[in-house]
């Protein structure tokens, strides 16, 4: 198998992996579009969505995807106490506080799941993690195509949730302007704890695919950070369809990146595409 | 609040005579836990004082502090593997992170604000990767990532890197002093209290916050080299870690973020909650966070500040100025 049949397995393999990144930054994406923050512990806050589906899934015995019955409650509660108690203070400061606060988030959820779950590296292995199908001369495992149907499933769910409901449209107001959204009566307090909350329950979902696909340590969330904040620098900020491409361009180059360099360069690849993007068009490919 | 700056001369003799004190502390006989606490005391000084003179006075949040201080340390390190002697090493290394702060600014420097802080996370993780498939001396890899034990450094006591260290943390809070009163200090103020305002008076913001950020890097090098010729062993998780970030923040954001005495008070809280952690590696991370998370909530200001605010109540003079 060489050249363009050789090809169509990574490729496939690219744009599936795609939705998986597309679903972590989603959150950090709704977060900075809302309150021009950028959440630094989110890659910890899907690593802790990882490891909770990893404790239902042993001691337990639930299905991943089942134990987000849990998983998105609990997750949502989490974030809505640290906007409304915490980060809400620290915006009185000022944004730079609010990121070194984030920072700090981060560092306590990093060493919290080390001692809990110690450093070891985990993976969710329900019986279907191993199956993979094939079309024509493509192998495709099969958790590479539930990470790219549950992105499309979030993203559509998200942005009917923000056009539909009050809510939803009370969050797209306070982003697009603080203080006249407070003048039409809306709490923007408020509406920051539910859209931060809402970041949090979708990177739980985020963590439960992740922890399908990869496997993870309490200290790989800095990486799929980094990976997140790439496809939402690569999309454009704000943008839900920017995003969605620069989730399928980063899982290209990672996949076409080991295709070609080997397995050991791929994520190198995907972060130097992020900066060669930064250097040369910093308000995203898709951004105005 | 109005603060004023004390003359480059000013309170020197105290300063020399203290620094006299520090310096024969090894010679004295002092323990050696005592000794290893302030060689770590004084390596944290500088990287907080740099990351002070970054996010305090020129307004860049910058949080590639390992990627400087890995830099450094695997240029000291990988020196010594091709026959250069790890004093040199240490300058080379400075180097080599200034080197690298110059080459990244290119892109870095297009990102403002938050997006600065994000491009400049993404630094030390590349890094790590880099040196996780790369060993550019001495033969294969072994186990997982370029390993380097530094040669040539068997036969230097503690006391030697003691000075050694000394010696940096010291001179990076000269050199605040003499930056702070300089011409560069001046127009860091002024981008810090409005960057077009200070455009529109003809001064280069671009080229000064370059100045300082080359500055900080070769400072942060320095002292990342001294640190991993004392410890004689680099390896890219290690030295790429999140951990400098977090002590040089978390001294600077304790001490005082903008106050020339903040890092000092800083880093001395930070080495004593070491000492008193050294027991419980992972909860003296948590405890770390917590402080810092409370700290920004509570005192964003610091200690120092706390101080000087206090102070500015009390004295009369502050209603006659």
């Amino acid at each position: 198998m060489t050249g363009l049949a050789g090809l169509s397995t990574p490729i496939t393999m690219g744009i599936f992996l795609g939705g998986l990144y597309v679903l972590i930054a989603l959150g950090l994406s709704l977060v900075f579009g809302v309150m021009k923050l950028i959440n630094v512990a989110h890659g910890d806050w899907v690593i802790v969505g990882s490891y909770f589906a990893y404790t239902a899934m042993t001691m337990l015995g639930i299905d991943p995807f089942l134990s987000l019955v849990m998983g998105i409650p609990l997750l949502f509660g989490i974030g809505f106490a640290v906007q409304r108690f915490l980060l809400n203070r620290a915006f009185a400061v000022s944004l730079d506080a609010a990121l070194l606060v984030c920072f700090g988030i981060s560092i306590i959820f990093q060493n919290f799941c080390q001692i809990i779950w110690t450093p070891f590296s985990r993976g969710l292995k329900p019986p279907y993690a191993l199956e993979s199908f094939s079309i024509g001369a493509v192998h495709v495992p099969l958790v590479y195509l539930l990470d790219f149907i549950a992105a499309l499933v979030v993203m559509l769910f998200l942005r009917e949730f923000l056009r539909r409901t009050y809510l939803g449209k009370a969050i797209t107001a306070a982003s697009q302007d603080r203080r006249a959204a407070q003048l039409m009566g809306i709490n923007t307090g408020r509406v920051y704890a539910f859209a931060f909350a809402i970041a949090m329950a979708v990177a739980a979902i985020a963590g439960v695919l992740l922890g399908l696909t990869f496997p993870f340590t309490p200290t790989s969330g800095v990486s799929f950070l980094i990976l997140a904040f790439g496809v939402v620098i690569i999309g454009g900020l704000g943008s839900m369809m920017g995003t969605f491409i620069g989730g399928v361009i980063l899982g290209l180059a990672q996949t076409l990146g080991g295709y070609f360099l080997g397995a050991a360069a791929q994520m190198l690849v995907a972060y130097i595409l992020v900066f060669v993007v930064l250097a040369v068009r910093p308000q995203g490919i898709f951004g105005r | 609040m109005r603060v004023t700056i004390p003359r480059l001369g000013g309170r020197l003799i105290p300063f020399v005579a203290g620094i006299a004190v520090l310096a024969v502390l090894p010679v004295v006989g002092v323990p050696k836990q005592g000794l290893l606490y302030l060689f770590l005391f004084f390596i944290y000084l500088a990287l907080a004082n740099m990351w002070n003179l970054l996010a305090g006075y020129s307004g860049l949040i910058c949080l590639s502090t390992a990627a400087f201080v890995g830099l450094a340390g695997y240029t000291v390190a990988i020196g010594t593997w091709v026959g250069l002697p790890f004093y040199l090493g240490i300058i080379a290394g400075g180097a080599v992170a200034t080197l690298f702060a110059l080459l990244i600014s290119i892109p870095v420097f297009r990102l403002r604000g938050i997006y600065f802080a994000i491009g400049t996370l993404v630094l030390p993780e590349v890094l790590k990767y880099v040196f996780l498939v790369w060993r550019p001396v001495g033969g294969l890899m072994v186990g997982r990532g370029a390993g380097y034990a530094v040669k040539g450094v068997a036969g230097v006591v503690l006391g030697e890197w003691y000075w050694a260290a000394l010696a940096i943390g010291i001179a990076s809070i000269f050199l605040m002093r003499i930056i702070l009163r300089s011409k560069l200090g001046l127009g860091l103020a002024a981008i810090r209290d409005n960057d077009n305002t200070a455009a529109c008076c003809g001064i280069n913001v671009f080229q000064i916050k370059l100045y300082s950020f080359l500055i900080a890097a070769f400072v942060t090098g320095i002292a990342g080299a001294v640190f991993y010729s004392y410890s004689g062993y680099i390896e890219p998780i290690g030295a790429f870690t999140i951990r400098w970030l977090l002590t040089a923040l978390l001294a600077t954001v304790i001490g005082g973020e903008g106050i020339e005495e903040g890092p000092i008070i800083g880093a001395g809280i930070v080495v004593l909650l070491q000492f008193l952690l050294a027991r419980y590696t992972g909860i003296s991370l948590i405890i770390q966070g917590v402080i810092l998370v409370s700290i920004m909530l509570a005192a964003p200001q610091g200690i120092m500040g706390f101080i000087r605010k206090i102070r500015t109540y009390r004295s009369p003079v502050t209603v006659s100025r």
